[in-house]
């Protein structure tokens, strides 16, 4: 492996894992412009580590919760970002 | 012609992107809703703000879903990256009313381990959920305790590096070594699933 295919998946690792600095995501943003493959080390290291953390034992929720966020949701479609998503949706 | 596919959650997405709040907003909650609330206990430790902090991610999952592109990730990569995202927001902002005692917080009571026995517990708990679990205590120690810092706790390097005493570029070797097994691990797992 070279040198610099070890450094971009070393930084793709760092951004799935969150554990990157500011340098490093924007160096690999740059990678990824350069190299547009290496989205698709970036993609996998992210399912692994979502995998990882969708595993624990599902929890019952609240009977209350969805419906506390639907009255969010409607609350939001009554606003001005709601009209404007509504119309950019229909154009 | 193009099959039907009720409650794929693309489709569901796509439907929550056009604005719809009813039937494809339940069904996608009814799909993720208890895994997003189990990962928000395990970073949050209490379920009054676990419960809170789920709403608050729903609602952003819905307001964000025009942007949602399927090339780029999976729908449960994207659900479970908001929903740290959020949990993170919360624990910077009990890290700056309390301190920074989040490390001491996650090692004693939020390891990977099991929660069975909890009575909120739901039975649907899978066989590859479990098996992905072990996956992980399968690594490396050193590996799983800089990936749970950083993912979890959402520590760089750096901070980690401090945390831990550790020189910097042994963190990131061990980030990248648990990373590549956790990929090496999922497509193991998910044919044993099929076999």
């Amino acid at each position: 492996m070279s040198d610099e295919t070890e450094r971009a998946e070393l930084l793709a690792a760092l951004h799935a894992a969150g554990a990157a600095s500011e340098e490093d995501e924007q160096e690999l943003q740059r990678l990824l412009e350069a190299d547009p493959s290496l989205e698709e080390v970036v993609r996998d290291f992210q399912d692994s580590i979502a995998a990882l953390a969708s595993s624990f034992e599902p929890l019952e929720t609240s009977p209350k919760t969805l419906g506390q966020i639907q009255k969010k949701i409607a609350k939001e479609k009554g606003g001005l970002f709601g009209r404007l998503r509504s119309w950019f949706s229909k154009s | 012609m193009a099959e039907a596919r009720p409650n794929d959650p693309v489709d569901l997405v796509a439907a929550m992107a056009a604005g719809d709040s009813g039937p494809p907003l339940n069904a996608f909650y009814a799909q993720y809703a208890s895994t997003v609330l189990a990962l928000l206990m395990k970073m949050l430790g209490s379920r009054a703000e676990a419960e809170e902090i789920l709403q608050d991610v729903f609602v952003e999952l819905w307001r964000r879903a025009p942007q949602y592109d399927s090339s780029r990730g999976s729908v449960v990569a994207w659900v479970i990256t908001v929903a740290r995202s959020r949990a993170l927001d919360a624990l910077r902002a009990r890290t700056r009313r309390h301190g920074n005692d989040q490390m001491q917080f996650f090692s004693q009571k939020h390891g990977l381990g099991t929660e069975s026995g909890r009575p909120d517990v739901l039975v649907s708990s899978t066989r590859w959920h479990q098996a992905l679990r072990q996956a992980f205590k399968r690594l490396n120690e050193d590996q799983r305790a800089v990936l749970e810092l950083s993912y979890f706790l959402g520590m760089s390097h750096g901070q980690i590096a401090e945390a831990l005493n550790l020189p910097v570029g042994t963190v990131k070797s061990r980030i990248l070594a648990g990373m590549r097994a956790l990929r090496t691990m999922l497509p193991i797992i998910q044919r044993s699933m099929v076999a």
